[in-house]
C-alpha cells in the first residue's frame, strides 16, 4: 500500500515537472470536452436531442424523492381533491375611510382578476376573488339566493360598500378572501404548475403598474417565494461566485505579490468548477437550489491546496533559486497531507449521498467530485505551471533572503507569538477552549430547527413585505391541508357481504316475493353480491360496481321486471349513501371540534371545511337566522344542504373539501407563517387533540400541502445530515489513524474540527439563528476544511520534529512556514466568501458567514489547540 | 348580365332565404321545450368529473305549458328518486318569460318548502354541468340571432346576448337540424373568445311522431367535467292538471301522474 502510494506520488510529480506542456494540454482538452458536452445540448437542444441539457429545478418539494411516502400522499390527495398551489395577491387600502370597499379599489380588483384569467398556468375556473365567487343570501321573498358577489365593477360607492355587508355573512370567505378589518381583499390564483409562479408574479406586477389608485398590491404564497428564489438564486450565482473569485484573487496578490503565479490557483478553481458542473449536466441531473451552491463550495477547497503549494514555494524558492528542486521539495512535503486532506474532504461530502434528500445527495456527490478534480489538477497543474513560467516572472518571487524573518511583519509576529504562547501556557489555552466549549454546548442546546422559504429573502424584498402585510390583514397565505379518512380496507369483509345478502331479502314486499321473477332476481342478486364482493377493494367500491351492474340489468329488463330492478337499485343506492361518513353529523361535529381547537392557535388564521359550507347553507334554508348556523341533525339534511350548495355558480368548490363519495375529507388550515416550527406546532396540537378526543370512527388524520411538505423534508434533512456527519466523522477518524499510524495522533487531528463544529453551532444556537438548510449543509464543509488544517499542521510538525528532535525548536519552525501557509489559507478563503454577505438572499448570507466563520475558527483552533495539546502530550506523542 | 348574376344568386340562396333566422330560432325553441300540451320523462343524470369519477342522480320531470300565448309560460315539477339522501326532494318551477322564474324546493328531511331565487338561471342544476336555463330553456329574446351558415343538414346560428353582465359567455353557436329543428350541438365561447362549453345530442328517438332528444351531453372544457342526461319513458300530452304544480304537491308527490 505504502509502496504503491509512493509510486503514485513519484509518477504524478514526475509527470508534472517533466511534462508540463502535456499536463496543460490534457487539462484543457478534458475541461473543454466536458464543457462542450454540457453546453452543446443546452444551447442547441434540437441538434442534440439525445443528450441531457441543463435543466433548472427550483422546486424545494424535490428535496424529497418522488416516491417518499408523505410526498406520494400529498400528490395523491391534491389530485383526489383537485387542489392546486396558490399565488395569493393581496390588495390593501389603508387610506380610504371605507377601506377596500370603494369603487376604484374594487374596479382594480375586478380588472386584475380579468387579466389573471388570461395568464398561462392560472386555473381560471377555481380563482377565488370577489368577481368569481358566489354569495348565498336571502332574496326578497325569503328565498335562498345564489348570485355573483361582484358580477361587474361597481358603478357607485354605495354598490361598492354593499359588498362589505354581504361578505360579513359568509364565514367561509371572511378572513380568507375578505379581511376582517375591511382593508384588504385577497385574490387566490390556483396555478396548474408551480414553475409558472415567477412568470405569473412578474406579469401581475407589470399589470398592477397600470391600475392606479391608492391601493397597495402584494403577491405572496409559497410557490411564488420558492420560484422567485430559484430565479434570483441564479442571478446571485452569477454575481457572487465571480466576486468571491475576485476577492480571493486580490488577497493572494496581496500575499504573493506575483500576478503570474497566483493565476494558477484560480485556473485550478475554474477548471474544477467547470468540469464538475459540466458533468452534473451531462449526467442528467438538474441544477437545484442545492446544486447551484456547488461552485461556491468547490472554489475555496480548490484554491486551498494550491495556496499551500504556492505558500511553501514562495517561502523557499529564494533559498535555492532552482525551481525544479524547490518544487520537488515542496511537493514531497505536501503530497501526503494534500492527498489526505482531499480524501477527507471527499469523504465528508460523499457522505451526503447517504442522506434521504436527492438534491443533497447530488450536491454531496458532485462537490466530492469537484474536490477530486481540484486535487488532481493541483498536483499536476500547479507544478507544471511553475515549470512553464519564464525565469523573469519568477525572478523576484518569494522572500528575498531567508535570514530576515524579523522584518516580515504582522503575520509573522502574530504567528511567532502564537507559537510562544502555546508552548509556555498550554493549560491556559486549553482552559479557555474548555470554557468556550461549555458555552458552545449550551448554545447547541438552544438550537431551533426551523426553515421558511419566505425568509430566504431579505426583509426589504417585496416578497417578504407581501408576506408580512397579507398575513397581518388576512387569515394566512400558508396552506396546510388536514385530511381525514377511514383506515383503508384491505378487502370487503365476509360479514359485510353476509349482511348485504340478508338485506337483499327484505328489498321486496311479500306480494312481490310471490312472483317467480322476484325469486329468480333475488337469486341472481345474491350470487352477484358475493362475486363482485370478492373482486372489490372496499365496501364503497363494491357498491359502486353493484350500481353499475344493476343499471345494466334494468336497461335490459322486461317491463314487469323493471320495477323490481328499480327497487334494488334504490336499496343499493341507500346502502352506498350509508357509507358516506362525511355526511354524518357526528363526524362533522368532530371536525368542528378539531377546527375550534386549531383556530385557537396563534399561528392558525383560520380553518375551513365541509362544516362551514353545511352550516351556512343550513342557516340560509332557515331564513338566514343565526341560530341555524349549525350542523344539521341528520345525514339526509346534510346531503340536501349540499345539493343546494351545488346549485350555485361554483359547485366544484365542494370537491376541494371532500371526495364525491364522501370517503375522504380535507380541512384547510391557513397559517400566518411559513415557519416549519409553526407547522410543527399545528401538527403536534392536532395529534394531541386526536389523542384526547378519539374520532367517532376509526379515522386517519394525516397532513399534506406545501407547508407540511417543507416540514417533512427539513426533518429528513436534519436527521440525514446528522447521520451523514457522524458517519463521515468516523471514517475520517479511521483515515487519520491510518495516516499517522497512531490512534493518539488520529484523535488529535479530529480535535480542531470537533471544537470548530461545537463553536460554530454553539454560536448559531446562541445568536438565535434558525438551523435551516444551509446551516445543516455546512456541517459537512466544516468537517472537510477543519480537518485539512489539522492534517497539514500535524504532518508537518511530525516531519519537523524528526529532524529537530526538540519540541521547543520544532514549534518555532512550525510557526514559520507551515503556520504561515495555514494562516494565508484562512484569510484568503475566509475573506473570499464575504461578498456573499451582500446578497439579498438570506441562505447566501448564511453560507458566506458560516464559511468565513468555519475557516477562521478552524484555522485558529488548529494553530492554538494543537500545539498546546502537543506541548502537554509531547512525551506520549514523540516516543 | 347583371340581371343574370342577380338571378343566379337568388336561386342559390333560395333555401336559406326560405326561412328567416327568427323562424328557425322559434321553431327550435318550440321543438326543444314546448312539444305537446305537457310532457313527462324519467331522467338519469351522470356527472363525470375530471378524474372520471361518476355521480348519478335520477329524477322524474313533469312539464305543463301554461302560457296563453304560444311558447310562453311553463310549469315544471322535478321529483328526485336517487341518491337516497335526496330522495323525495322536489323542485317546482314556474317559468316566466320576461321576469324572474318562481322556484320552490322541498327538503323532505326538514319537511321544509323553501323558495329558491330564480333570477340567475345560469347556476348549476343540482351540481351538474347543465344550468337551470339549459333544462327549462333560454329566453330567445335575450339574444340576437344570426344565421352563420346553412349546411346540408344544419342551420348554424350564432346567438349573442343583449345584456352581457348576467351571462358568462360572449356568444354561443347552435347547430340546428334542418328537418327536426332540434339543436344537435351548441358551442359556448367565453369573453376572451375561447370555446369552453359544449352541448351535444347523443341520441334522438321519435316519440309520438315527434323527434325527441333522449340523450345529451354537456361538457365544461375548463373544469374538464361532463354531464350526461338520458331521458326515458318520454310521453307527451299526458293530461297533467295544473294543480299538481303547486306547493301542496311538493310535500305530497303526485304519485299517480308519475306512474309510467
Amino acid at each position: 500500500m505504502k509502496k504503491s502510494l509512493w509510486n503514485l506520488k513519484s509518477i504524478l510529480i514526475h509527470v508534472a515537472v517533466e511534462k508540463p506542456k502535456a499536463v496543460l494540454t490534457s487539462m484543457l482538452v478534458i475541461t473543454l470536452g466536458i464543457l462542450a458536452l454540457a453546453a452543446a445540448p443546452t444551447l442547441f437542444p434540437e441538434r442534440f436531442p439525445e443528450f441531457p441539457k441543463l435543466t433548472v429545478d427550483t422546486d424545494p418539494e424535490n428535496m424529497l424523492p418522488h416516491d417518499e411516502e408523505s410526498r406520494v400522499f400529498h400528490d395523491h390527495m391534491k389530485k383526489e381533491l383537485d387542489l392546486n398551489e396558490i399565488v395569493a395577491v393581496g390588495v390593501v387600502n389603508e387610506k380610504n375611510p371605507n377601506g377596500i370597499y370603494n369603487k376604484k379599489s374594487l374596479t382594480n380588483i375586478y380588472k386584475l382578476v380579468e387579466y389573471a384569467k388570461t395568464l398561462e398556468g392560472v386555473k381560471s375556473v377555481d380563482i377565488m376573488a370577489p368577481s368569481m365567487l358566489d354569495n348565498i343570501e336571502q332574496g326578497s321573498l325569503g328565498e335562498v339566493k345564489f348570485d355573483w358577489l361582484l358580477p361587474a365593477p361597481p358603478k357607485t360607492e354605495e354598490e361598492a360598500l354593499s359588498l362589505r355587508d354581504k361578505v360579513k355573512r359568509l364565514p367561509f370567505l371572511k378572513g380568507t378572501i375578505f379581511s376582517e378589518d375591511d382593508k384588504a381583499i385577497a385574490i387566490f390564483l390556483p396555478i396548474t404548475e408551480k414553475h409558472y409562479s415567477y412568470e405569473i408574479y412578474t406579469q401581475l406586477r407589470d399589470e398592477i403598474q397600470k391600475l392606479g389608485g391608492d391601493d397597495d398590491f402584494h403577491i405572496a404564497g409559497l410557490p411564488v417565494a420558492e420560484d422567485t428564489f430559484g430565479v434570483e438564486m441564479f442571478k446571485q450565482m452569477a454575481i457572487s461566485a465571480p466576486l468571491a473569485m475576485l476577492i480571493i484573487f486580490s488577497l493572494m496578490l496581496l500575499f504573493f505579490k506575483k500576478l503570474s503565479m497566483i493565476i494558477s490557483p484560480m485556473i485550478v478553481a475554474m477548471v474544477s468548477v467547470i468540469s464538475t458542473m459540466g458533468l452534473l449536466v451531462i449526467s442528467g441531473n438538474t441544477v437545484h437550489i442545492m446544486s447551484s451552491m456547488i461552485p461556491i463550495f468547490i472554489m475555496p477547497i480548490a484554491v486551498l491546496d494550491a495556496v499551500h503549494i504556492l505558500s511553501d514555494f514562495f517561502d523557499s524558492y529564494q533559498k535555492t533559486r532552482d525551481r525544479k528542486k524547490t518544487i520537488l521539495h515542496v511537493m514531497d512535503a505536501l503530497f501526503a497531507p494534500m492527498l489526505y486532506t482531499s480524501i477527507t474532504t471527499i469523504a465528508g461530502f460523499a457522505s451526503l449521498a447517504l442522506t434521504p434528500n436527492p438534491p443533497v445527495q447530488v450536491f454531496g456527490t458532485f462537490v466530492a467530485l469537484g474536490v477530486a478534480f481540484a486535487w488532481i489538477w493541483t498536483i499536476l497543474f500547479i507544478p507544471s505551471y511553475i515549470m512553464l513560467l519564464s525565469d523573469k516572472s519568477l525572478a523576484n518571487f518569494g522572500l528575498k533572503q531567508s535570514g530576515k524573518i524579523h522584518k516580515v511583519g504582522l503575520i509573522d509576529q502574530f504567528l511567532g507569538w502564537t507559537g510562544h504562547v502555546t508552548y509556555k501556557h498550554p493549560k491556559f489555552i486549553l482552559s479557555i477552549v474548555g470554557i468556550i466549549s461549555l458555552i458552545s454546548f449550551y448554545g447547541i442546546s438552544k438550537i431551533v430547527i426551523n426553515d421558511n422559504p419566505t425568509r430566504w429573502f431579505a426583509k426589504t424584498h417585496p416578497i417578504r413585505i407581501a408576506d408580512k402585510v397579507m398575513n397581518k390583514h388576512l387569515a394566512g397565505t400558508y396552506m396546510g391541508y388536514l385530511s381525514l379518512q377511514p383506515k383503508p380496507e384491505e378487502k370487503v369483509s365476509d360479514e359485510y357481504l353476509d349482511s348485504l345478502v340478508k338485506r337483499a331479502e327484505s328489498i321486496f314486499t311479500p306480494e312481490q316475493l310471490q312472483s317467480e321473477a322476484a325469486q329468480n332476481l333475488l337469486k341472481t342478486l345474491k350470487t352477484q353480491i358475493i362475486t363482485v364482493g370478492k373482486n372489490s377493494n372496499n365496501r364503497d367500491d363494491l357498491l359502486m360496481k353493484m350500481g353499475d351492474y344493476l343499471e345494466e340489468q334494468i336497461d335490459n329488463a322486461s317491463s314487469n321486471e323493471e320495477e323490481l330492478w328499480d327497487k334494488v337499485i334504490s336499496a343499493f343506492d341507500a346502502y352506498r349513501t350509508e357509507l358516506q361518513i362525511f355526511k354524518k353529523p357526528e363526524v362533522l361535529h368532530y371536525m368542528e371540534g378539531l377546527q375550534n381547537h386549531l383556530n385557537q392557535l396563534k399561528t392558525v388564521g383560520k380553518t375551513s371545511s365541509l362544516v362551514e359550507i353545511v352550516k351556512t347553507v343550513h342557516r340560509e334554508l332557515f331564513g338566514g337566522k343565526e341560530e341555524y348556523y349549525r350542523i344539521p341533525d341528520n345525514a339526509n339534511t346534510v346531503g340536501q344542504s349540499l345539493i343546494t350548495y351545488q346549485s350555485s355558480h361554483r359547485p366544484q368548490d365542494l370537491w376541494h373539501f371532500v371526495t364525491p363519495n364522501y370517503q375522504k375529507t380535507n380541512i384547510w388550515v391557513q397559517l400566518k407563517s411559513g415557519n416549519n416550527q409553526d407547522m410543527q406546532e399545528v401538527v403536534d396540537e392536532t395529534d394531541r387533540y386526536a389523542k384526547l378526543n378519539p374520532p367517532p370512527m376509526d379515522l386517519e388524520v394525516k397532513w399534506f400541502g406545501l407547508t407540511y411538505i417543507n416540514l417533512v423534508w427539513q426533518q429528513e434533512m436534519v436527521t440525514g445530515m446528522l447521520e451523514a456527519f457522524l458517519g463521515s466523522f468516523a471514517i475520517v477518524l479511521l483515515m487519520m489513524v491510518f495516516l499517522f499510524r497512531s490512534f493518539l495522533w488520529g484523535i488529535l487531528s479530529m480535535i480542531p474540527l470537533s471544537v470548530t463544529i461545537l463553536f460554530i453551532y454553539g454560536t448559531v444556537g446562541l445568536v438565535g439563528k434558525d438551523y435551516d438548510m444551509p446551516v445543516a449543509v455546512l456541517s459537512s464543509l466544516s468537517l472537510g476544511l477543519a480537518v485539512d488544517y489539522a492534517i497539514h499542521f500535524l504532518a508537518r510538525s511530525r516531519e519537523i520534529y524528526k529532524h529537530t528532535q526538540n519540541w521547543e525548536k520544532a514549534i518555532k519552525e512550525i510557526f514559520s512556514e507551515p503556520a504561515r501557509a495555514i494562516f494565508r489559507n484562512v484569510i484568503v478563503v475566509g475573506v473570499g466568501f464575504t461578498p456573499l454577505l451582500l446578497s439579498p438572499l438570506v441562505p447566501y448570507q448564511t453560507v458566506g458567514t458560516l464559511i468565513a466563520g468555519i475557516l477562521l475558527s478552524a484555522g485558529f483552533v488548529t494553530l492554538f489547540i494543537l500545539p498546546a495539546l502537543m506541548t502537554l502530550m509531547k512525551k506520549r506523542l514523540f516516543k | 348580365m347583371k340581371f343574370l348574376t342577380m338571378l343566379l344568386l337568388l336561386t342559390l340562396n333560395w333555401n336559406a332565404l326560405a326561412i328567416s333566422v327568427d323562424e328557425i330560432v322559434q321553431k327550435t325553441n318550440h321543438n326543444s321545450y314546448y312539444r305537446g300540451k305537457d310532457g313527462r320523462a324519467e331522467v338519469k343524470m351522470v356527472i363525470k368529473d375530471s378524474q372520471g369519477r361518476e355521480r348519478k342522480r335520477s329524477f322524474t320531470i313533469l312539464r305543463l305549458n301554461t302560457g296563453k300565448n304560444k311558447d310562453g309560460k311553463q310549469k315544471f315539477y322535478v321529483y328526485f328518486k336517487r341518491p337516497s339522501d335526496v330522495k323525495k326532494m322536489a323542485f317546482l318551477v314556474w317559468k316566466q318569460i320576461n321576469q324572474e322564474d318562481d322556484r320552490w324546493m322541498y327538503f323532505p328531511s326538514l319537511d321544509l318548502v323553501k323558495r329558491i331565487a330564480g333570477a340567475d338561471k345560469r347556476t348549476s342544476f343540482v351540481g351538474s354541468d347543465f344550468f337551470y336555463e339549459d333544462v327549462s330553456g333560454r329566453n330567445i329574446d335575450a339574444d340576437k340571432h344570426e344565421l352563420l351558415e346553412t349546411s346540408d343538414n344544419y342551420f348554424v346560428i350564432k346567438n349573442t346576448p343583449k345584456d352581457v353582465v348576467p351571462v358568462e359567455f360572449s356568444y354561443f353557436k347552435m347547430w340546428i337540424h334542418k328537418t327536426s329543428f332540434l339543436p344537435i350541438k351548441s358551442e359556448y365561447y367565453d369573453k376572451a373568445g375561447k370555446l369552453y362549453r359544449t352541448y351535444e345530442v347523443a341520441k334522438v328517438d321519435t316519440i309520438q311522431d315527434k323527434p325527441t332528444v333522449t340523450k345529451a351531453i354537456m361538457k365544461d372544457l375548463n373544469k374538464k367535467t361532463e354531464t350526461e342526461l338520458s331521458y326515458s319513458k318520454v310521453e307527451y300530452d299526458v293530461g297533467l292538471s295544473e294543480d299538481i304544480f303547486t306547493e301542496r304537491y311538493l310535500r305530497n308527490p303526485p304519485v299517480k301522474e308519475m306512474k309510467f
